[in-house]
């Protein structure tokens, strides 16, 4: 089943763009990572998802039910943390929390507690005087605190130090296991790379493309470097698959998609002092995507 | 409910500081009033010295201004012009301050449809600002008692006071429908005061040329007190165009409200 299906989404402000013909969707019990660049449509897509903004056409479904149509009912069972989180600025980070809570007709009060203590969060003080990396530990705890079925992250790494990040990176996993599916959206490749299942790669508005994460990093790409033993050019590694492609007098580095045996034959004819064949990182094969595109 | 009670939380202090500050100028003034009916005859003099066209601006009318019905009237366009600035204010900043504070992703995030918000954050003001005219008219109702130097017609006194309400609800519904126009409203205290302030001082225009229909644009206007304390009642073409502006501003707020786009912060 899937919870999130997005048919053709598309904002315009005015004549600007926003996002146009995003279809995408995301399966029950995945983590699905939803990656570009600033200004790609991150936000606008998730935005709309959860009606805060309203598609100029097509339409997405949370739940099997329109998301702008039945958001309040949908509501119930998202969880959402943006990248910079805002609360009432007088309130006990308590008081909110209840306040939060107060929204969802359960007793989240052990939770509430639950969290607070995995996140090393301090209930009695005041939004007003805590850091950004606390208040964005008010966020998670607020977004979890329901026990949502979809929890949707936007950027929401930023302000949590490397321990904390783990720690909520921990959360996550531990709500995926219990069942919830989770639609992150980052510009930090790495980041996405550690959590999701699936990514959905956006640039410029559009869905450039969707594909597991184990597909995007071993199945078929890999980063080829090698030192020759004489001067290389472009052409000595003329074949369909190769891209990304950096010569530097003797050595050479690309990405390969396509038949081993095809590339190491060609590499074979080659003298060699070394080679080395890597996993690309996400963010090689992310720009591999946006060159193509250009 | 739970919005609503976190809103009636959140103007808590407001309410009281206003309530309590309504209460004290009223109070003041009204501590003036027995020396003015001792010399009323003096008074009526000086007060014929002054331009008529002023005595009307302020609403000074000779004769009346020594009855206490008369002093209070007098007295109590300020305070409504005090109890529309409250009105305008939290009218104006119940939808945008969550846009200003940037607390809008939170709320519109969680299981509610955006017109229980805007209910629920309604009737928050609304019981607010009635907490505050309630308070008013029953304390000022003691204190004229208080200082009466003779029995006054107490039903066009409460007349005269509960327009206090009314005209708040005018205000308030002024300030909703200005924060949904102007959604990046930064200043609610300058645009309620220059707003409240304009309808005042066309109201005193208003009077002072003796135009009637300068009353129809003016909520200070629609209820004129001396009509009121002469007739004990209310002036119904201006009721109902009052009632009719809050219905029109409201739906129309409601309206842009559930169809507005909360943008990335």
């Amino acid at each position: 089943m899937n919870v999130i299906e997005s048919n053709q989404l598309t904002k315009m402000y005015g004549k600007a763009r926003g996002i146009s013909n995003v279809s995408f969707s995301v399966k029950e019990g995945e983590i699905f990572g939803f990656i570009g660049p600033n200004g790609a449509g991150k936000s606008t897509t998730i935005r709309t998802l959860l009606a805060l903004i309203y598609p100029t056409s097509g339409s997405a479904t949370i739940f099997g039910k329109d998301c702008i149509k039945y958001a309040p009912e949908i509501k119930k069972e998202i969880g959402y943390l943006p990248s910079e989180v805002f609360y009432y600025d007088n309130m006990k980070v308590n008081d909110l929390l209840k306040y939060s809570a107060s929204f969802y007709k359960k007793d989240c009060t052990k939770r509430i507690r639950e969290l607070a203590e995995a996140l090393n969060l301090d209930l009695s003080k005041k939004i007003d005087d805590l850091s950004l990396g606390n208040k964005k530990k008010v966020g998670i705890v607020q977004g979890l605190l329901h026990e949502p079925k979809l929890i949707i992250l936007d950027e929401p790494t930023s302000g949590l130090d490397p321990l904390m990040q783990q720690k909520f990176f921990e959360l996550l996993r531990e709500e995926n296991k219990k069942g919830a599916t989770i639609l992150f959206s980052s510009h930090i490749l790495g980041e996405v790379q550690k959590l999701c299942d699936r990514v959905a790669i956006i640039k410029e508005g559009e869905i450039v493309k969707v594909e597991t994460m184990s597909a995007l990093t071993e199945n078929s790409y890999k980063k080829f470097r090698l030192e020759a033993v004489h001067h290389v050019t472009t052409e000595d590694f003329q074949l369909d698959g190769v891209t990304d492609m950096k010569v530097k007098e003797k050595t050479v580095s690309f990405i390969y998609k396509g038949n081993m045996n095809a590339i190491i034959s060609k590499i074979a004819e080659i003298p060699l002092k070394n080679l080395w064949v890597e996993e690309p990182t996400l963010e090689e094969i992310f720009m591999h995507y946006y060159e193509k595109e250009e | 409910m739970n919005i609503f009670l976190h809103e009636i939380r959140a103007y808590r202090k407001s309410t009281l500081v206003w309530t309590v500050s309504l209460i004290a100028l009223v109070l003041f003034f009204m501590s003036l009033f027995p020396s003015f009916a001792k010399d009323a005859e003096q008074v009526n003099e000086l007060l014929k010295t002054l331009p008529e066209a002023l005595r009307k601006a302020v609403g000074i009318e000779i004769g009346s201004f020594t009855s206490i019905l008369g002093f209070y009237s007098y007295v109590f366009m300020y305070i409504a012009l005090c109890g529309a600035i409250q009105a305008m204010m939290i009218g104006t900043s119940i939808l945008s301050k969550e846009v200003r504070e940037k607390t809008v992703d939170f709320l519109l995030t969680k299981p509610v449809s955006r017109s229980t918000i805007i209910v629920s954050k309604l009737s928050a003001a609304v019981v607010s600002i009635a907490i505050t005219s309630l308070s008013f008219i029953l304390c000022a109702y003691f204190i004229a008692s208080y200082v009466k130097t003779e029995n006054f017609n107490e039903q066009a006194f409460f007349l005269l006071s509960s327009t206090l309400f009314f005209v708040q609800v005018m205000f308030l519904t002024i300030g909703v429908i200005a924060s949904m126009l102007l959604p990046r409203l930064k200043s609610v205290l300058s645009l309620s005061l220059g707003v409240v302030f304009a309808f005042f001082f066309i109201g005193m225009f208003g009077s002072t040329v003796g135009e009637a229909s300068v009353r129809y644009i003016t909520p200070f206007k629609y209820f004129d007190s001396m009509f009121i304390i002469k007739n004990s009642q209310y002036e119904w073409s201006y009721l109902i165009v009052g009632l009719v502006w809050i219905a029109v501003a409201l739906s129309a707020s409601f309206y842009i409200y559930t169809k507005r786009d909360m943008n990335a912060l």
